[in-house]
């Protein structure tokens, strides 16, 4: 009990700010990079936004004892900041948002982490990484991206694509478009989905060397770089790029108000879902507290929730943690959890272990990114054009 | 040499079999596996002898794919490779067989497997001829007229010669043979559901590569 009161932040304004403090230092030095110098006003001006931001969004996670709201903001935030850099840094180096053949004989095309799925095996065989980018050096280099998405993996499981991912934010953005789905009721069945995306893009990317989602499937490539149209084939794959954004990023989401890309078709969610096996955190529901309202399974975005497992007390291995249950439940059943410790006990500071790594991780991502759009959009409206 | 030259010239043909064996083997293992698993369990003594019972039972359905091989190798190899059409007709094809692949992962069917009588059999023969029923149940479910079988004779007589067929069904039969290996391993299918489900999704999106494979063909 006393330390449930040691921990527990919500609705005290001192205590939030205290357990701020660590995160203000971390904001500090992610937003600055570990220098105190900007080149410009305007960088400084981009430095403070983000640095408030960051803090007041962390601060409101402590005082409001909310989760999903706060950390969908700085999420949201990254996915479009994220398009927005990558695409004017393409089209300033390059000329377009398209490369060639020449860019991919370069090996100048960055690296993904949804490619992460499609290089392990063929590098366990064949001793090669089949992706055209740069293992050390240059724009997010292949062992560096590995590296982290391994690392964030073991960290927090499938947290990562609630917390890191600078795509996920796209479909969690369009799924809170609306207040009520349309689509009311979609087949739980659908949870599954991504792990067949994962064994069909895995063996065809082994057999034949090359990422077979990014060639043919990934609808991220209608916000970042996809091939020069040069032939009706390479045609037809841009229809698909944009045609799976359209419908799985922005359609179905608005329609179910659920993450239907991250839930159904990315291969590194459902490669995610496994780490959730192995990673210490998780969601957990208290049977004694919870009144069966279902609630939680309406509001769950990634169909991981539903009425079998309630009565299980836990979610489906394809959790990505991002707390909208948790902050849905009226019984406090919900929370997040240490495996190994008892469930129901110790709840604040279970939350606020897990909640320290991934809004660290969320800091990572977005710091850089964010300073960089919020520059680009002054030089926006001060020039017209943002090159 | 000779046997690097066949391997090379022959290798479209071992990969794409092997490639539809493994995206569609899932479907093979969740559909017909449980039904022929309670035999290869009840019939078996131990770890060792379930594994020979499947390796007889996969025997049996080697065999039904070389039988299916060589019909599609001579059909490919007289009458397909003649045709002025015969890309057109080949993307036709593919696009159909994918659309009931397609329509095979979305609907709510009842798995026709003809394998799946045999293992409620239990007559007097089993004890004389104790490879006789894994092997035919193989071969049945081997002749198992399903889309990734029916898309497996299509890239067959797609290959245009016998040897090329022969090549692509052994692939297939290896690519899905892996699904098969876990299976004396009884606990793999608690979750046989979610196992089914992953199989059904895995032939739709393989019924969308082949169907873009068709389009592509029928473009070019």
């Amino acid at each position: 009990m006393k330390q449930q009161k040691t921990f527990s932040t919500t609705g005290s304004i001192g205590k939030s700010f205290l357990w701020l403090l660590p995160m203000t230092l971390l904001i500090v030095l992610f937003t600055t990079g570990g220098k105190f110098s900007f080149d410009d006003k305007v960088s400084l001006v981009a430095f403070l936004i983000s640095f408030i931001f960051f803090n007041w969004l962390f601060f409101m996670i402590l005082y409001k004892g909310r989760t999903d709201r706060y950390r969908a903001a700085g999420f949201i935030i990254l996915a479009l900041f994220f398009a927005l850099t990558f695409i004017v840094n393409l089209i300033q180096s390059r000329g377009s948002m398209t490369f060639s053949n020449e860019t991919l004989l370069a090996c100048e095309i960055p690296f993904c982490h949804i490619v992460t799925t499609m290089v392990i095996l063929p590098l366990i065989f064949t001793g090669s990484i089949i992706f055209p980018g740069q293992i050390t050096g240059g724009f997010a280099p292949i062992a560096g991206m590995l590296v982290i998405v391994l690392g964030v993996m073991l960290a927090l499981g499938r947290g990562f694509c609630s917390w890191g991912c600078f795509y996920g934010g796209w479909d969690d953005a369009t799924s809170r478009i609306l207040k009520k789905p349309v689509i009311k009721k979609v087949n739980p069945a659908f949870r599954w989905a991504a792990f067949a995306v994962l064994i069909i893009v895995v063996i065809m990317s082994a057999i034949s060397l090359g990422p077979t989602y990014c060639d043919w499937l990934c609808p991220f490539k209608a916000v970042t770089e996809f091939e020069k149209v040069t032939s009706t084939i390479i045609l037809m794959k841009t229809i698909v790029f944009v045609s799976l954004f359209a419908s799985l990023v922005i359609i179905l989401p608005v329609l179910t108000k659920k993450r239907i890309q991250c839930t159904t078709f990315c291969p590194m969610g459902a490669l995610c879902s496994l780490s959730n096996k192995i990673n210490v955190f998780d969601v957990r529901i208290d049977r004694e507290k919870c009144s069966s309202c279902m609630k939680c399974t309406t509001v769950c975005p990634t169909l991981s929730l539903e009425k079998s497992d309630v009565e299980k007390g836990r979610p489906a291995m394809t959790c990505m943690k991002c707390g909208k249950c948790i902050d849905s439940c009226t019984k406090n059943a919900i929370n997040y959890h240490i495996k190994g410790t008892p469930v129901g006990k110790n709840l604040t500071a279970a939350r606020m272990l897990f909640i320290f790594p991934a809004f660290t991780l969320l800091v990572i991502f977005t710091a850089g990114t964010m300073q960089q759009g919020i520059i680009l959009l002054v030089k926006l409206f001060t020039t017209g054009s943002l090159f | 040499m000779k046997t690097y030259y066949f391997f090379f010239s022959n290798f479209t043909f071992m990969t794409e079999g092997f490639l539809l064996g493994l995206s569609t083997g899932v479907v093979c293992v969740a559909y017909c596996g449980p039904v022929l698993l309670p035999y290869l369990m009840a019939e078996s003594r131990g770890l060792k002898r379930s594994y020979t019972m499947v390796a007889v039972f996969l025997a049996g359905r080697l065999t039904a794919y070389l039988v299916t091989a060589l019909l599609a190798g001579l059909i490919g190899q007289s009458i397909v490779q003649q045709s002025d059409t015969r890309i057109t007709l080949m993307g036709i094809v593919y696009m159909m067989l994918s659309a009931l692949l397609i329509i095979y992962g979305f609907n709510h069917f009842k798995e026709i497997c003809l394998g799946k009588n045999f293992a409620e059999t239990n007559y007097a023969g089993n004890k004389k001829f104790p490879y006789l029923m894994p092997y035919s149940g193989g071969f049945l479910t081997g002749i198992n007229i399903c889309p990734p079988f029916l898309l497996a004779i299509t890239g067959a007589i797609d290959s245009g010669s016998v040897t090329g067929s022969i090549l692509f069904f052994f692939f297939f039969f290896l690519g899905t043979s892996i699904f098969f290996i876990p299976m004396p391993f009884a606990g793999m299918f608690k979750r046989q559901h979610v196992l089914r489900i992953i199989g059904k999704f895995a032939a739709l999106i393989a019924g969308f590569l082949y169907f873009y494979k068709g389009l592509v063909l029928l473009i070019s």
